[in-house]
């Protein structure tokens, strides 16, 4: 079964690689976010209520919430990669081998954790270079990428179920898109949650989105901050657990 | 010969209540070649796919090989090959890639997979583009690379749904040689047609299904001896009603040394064991019974007559890969559905 998940794995690997256009498309935005916002918002930096949150300028602040952008928008390209392989007849030719069918899955999530991974990378060496910096150094890197690339896996799992209950790609992005941007706004990406209005302070504890920025920030900015890091891959592990299961299920219904 | 593929009373009816494959039974034989001639929508996908394990059944058993096909999907895996009605490659990879995925999710190595994917890629005659996308190869190329994905790791047995529907006749004969010369090697083949002209040359037997039904089970020979000898069609004239067919049956019904008449739009297929003898009496009663003939043709039987005998219909050809892609793909998911 390892084996088959990594000829899968490799499979889907080279298709990242042979259109870089793919990885870039799903960057479009977040790169836009990351260049754009930062300088809308910079002035907002300097606020004092906002200085007292501890954090030295907006792009220092926003630079996590890009990157769970990021991966949230390039979870949705996993599910259209599904349906396109339903369309060409490919999920037919790993149904027809003897391989143990959650391979297929598996390698889907390892190629697409890899492509996150890349994506993550990416976002954060442009944060770098506008001047970011992060408190933690490399560890707080490595932290940040991981966590973002693990909650990426997990919504991807969504938008996997999505793919094999719909089989329509169009459909499985109009879900990605309708879905991801009221997560961000109903998430600590904008504002720290000091400076949120009460309700929304509640919802963003109930959004896993909140936690994967809020450790993103914790490393970037404060300090090797293992108990929210603890808290956040346990959110990450219960969503993880319903969309993956979720997907597998969907699969299971889709292949019979 | 011990049977390799066995399949009695299968059913399937889909969730919508369609009985695509409907009581069906039948078996193929080690090493010959075998094949499914129908119709669009006479049930052949839906039985290929309960064969391949990619579709349950409804009930009935299939077995291939000795396992059933819905108990022991792996071990039928490790022994077939398949090629889907619709191409089923991936269009970012390139030719010699499609084919060392296959060979490798088959269990082989590396190396076995890329040593049997050159060979395939010569005999398909796809060597010189086996380093390009497949994306960009033509649809003849694409149905080429996907027969020969069938067969990469070697299958004893390998289930084609419909080689060559879209093909040019000269890629068409190209792949008809190649089916012949992998029989030869010793595979066995199961295959889906609604070419005539295919079922006639490359099947050693074959069923002819319609409607979800086997309707006639036979050597293409042995089918067409069924009918008789020749066939007669008489044409009748272009303004003749319902009647006049009707009486020109009647008049042919007891033909002495005859087979039952077919009727079909306006022309009567009468199966005759000895048409030199018998062409002028025919003449005589059909001008006695009053049927004004505007042509009469003379022809050995062809699967064509056997068709028509057993199912009243002519076989509706229609061709599916000329059709646009989208739609393609909305029939493949009315499939696997």
């Amino acid at each position: 079964m390892i084996t088959e998940s990594i000829i899968i794995f490799q499979r889907n690997l080279k298709k990242i690689v042979r259109i870089p256009m793919l990885l870039f498309f799903s960057l479009f935005q977040p790169m836009l976010w990351l260049l754009l916002f930062t300088q809308i918002f910079q002035k907002m930096g300097d606020f004092p209520q906002f200085r007292a949150q501890g954090f030295s300028s907006y792009l220092q602040f926003f630079a996590p919430s890009v990157l769970t952008m990021t991966v949230l928008t390039s979870a949705f390209q996993s599910g259209m990669g599904m349906v396109t392989d339903l369309e060409q007849g490919m999920l037919d030719k790993f149904l027809i081998s003897p391989i143990h069918r959650s391979s297929v899955l598996l390698g889907k999530v390892l190629a697409d954790a890899t492509r996150m991974l890349l994506q993550g990378v990416l976002v954060l060496v442009v944060a770098l270079l506008m001047g970011a910096r992060i408190h933690t150094g490399f560890v707080g890197f490595i932290v940040m990428l991981a966590v973002a690339a693990l909650f990426g896996v997990a919504w991807a799992g969504l938008s996997n179920i999505v793919a094999l209950r719909t089989r329509n790609s169009e459909m499985t992005m109009m879900v990605g898109i309708l879905l991801t941007f009221p997560l961000l706004f109903l998430s600590t990406s904008m504002m720290p949650t000091a400076l949120l209005p009460s309700w929304l302070e509640t919802v963003t504890r109930f959004n896993p989105v909140s936690y994967v920025i809020d450790t993103g920030r914790a490393f970037m900015n404060f300090r090797y901050d293992w108990t929210q890091l603890g808290k956040t891959l346990a959110v990450i592990a219960i969503t993880g657990a319903l969309t993956l299961s979720g997907a597998t299920r969907a699969f299971r219904k889709a292949t019979s | 010969m011990t049977a390799l593929v066995d399949v009695a009373n299968l059913v399937k009816v889909y969730p919508d209540g369609t009985r695509a494959v409907d009581d069906v039974s039948f078996d193929v034989q080690e090493g010959e070649i075998f094949g499914f001639l129908g119709p669009n929508g006479a049930g052949k996908t839906t039985a290929i796919r309960i064969l391949v394990t990619l579709l349950p059944m409804t009930s009935g058993t299939a077995r291939v090989g000795g396992y059933n096909v819905d108990r022991d999907p792996n071990a039928v895996r490790r022994l077939i090959g398949y090629t889907g009605q619709f191409i089923g490659i991936d269009v970012d990879l390139t030719g010699r890639e499609n084919l060392m995925l296959q060979g490798r999710l088959h269990g082989m190595t590396v190396a076995d997979a890329r040593v049997r994917a050159d060979g395939l890629l010569e005999v398909m005659g796809l060597l010189e583009v086996a380093d390009k996308r497949a994306g960009a190869f033509s649809g003849g190329m694409r149905r080429r690379l996907d027969v020969a994905e069938a067969l990469v790791h070697g299958p004893r047995l390998v289930f084609l749904d419909e080689p060559t529907t879209g093909l040019d006749p000269q890629t068409r004969l190209a792949v008809w040689r190649y089916l012949e010369e992998l029989n030869t090697a010793g595979a066995t083949i199961f295959l889906t047609t609604q070419y005539m002209e295919e079922a006639d040359r490359l099947c050693g037997r074959l069923a002819i299904i319609d409607h979800g039904r086997i309707v006639a089970t036979g050597t293409p020979n042995g089918l067409k001896a069924e009918i008789g000898g020749e066939v007669v069609t008489i044409t009748l004239q272009d303004d003749v009603g319902v009647e006049a067919i009707e009486r020109a049956v009647r008049a042919l019904a007891d033909f002495p040394g005859a087979g039952e008449p077919t009727a079909f739009d306006r022309s009567i297929a009468l199966p005759v064991r000895d048409a030199g003898r018998s062409l002028s009496d025919l003449i005589r009663r059909l001008d006695e019974a009053g049927v004004e003939i505007a042509r009469l043709t003379l022809s050995t039987p062809t699967l064509d007559e056997v068709f028509l005998r057993h199912t009243g219909e002519r076989m509706r050809v229609e061709e599916t890969a000329s059709r646009p892609h989208s739609s393609m793909h909305m029939a493949r998911r009315r499939i696997a559905r």
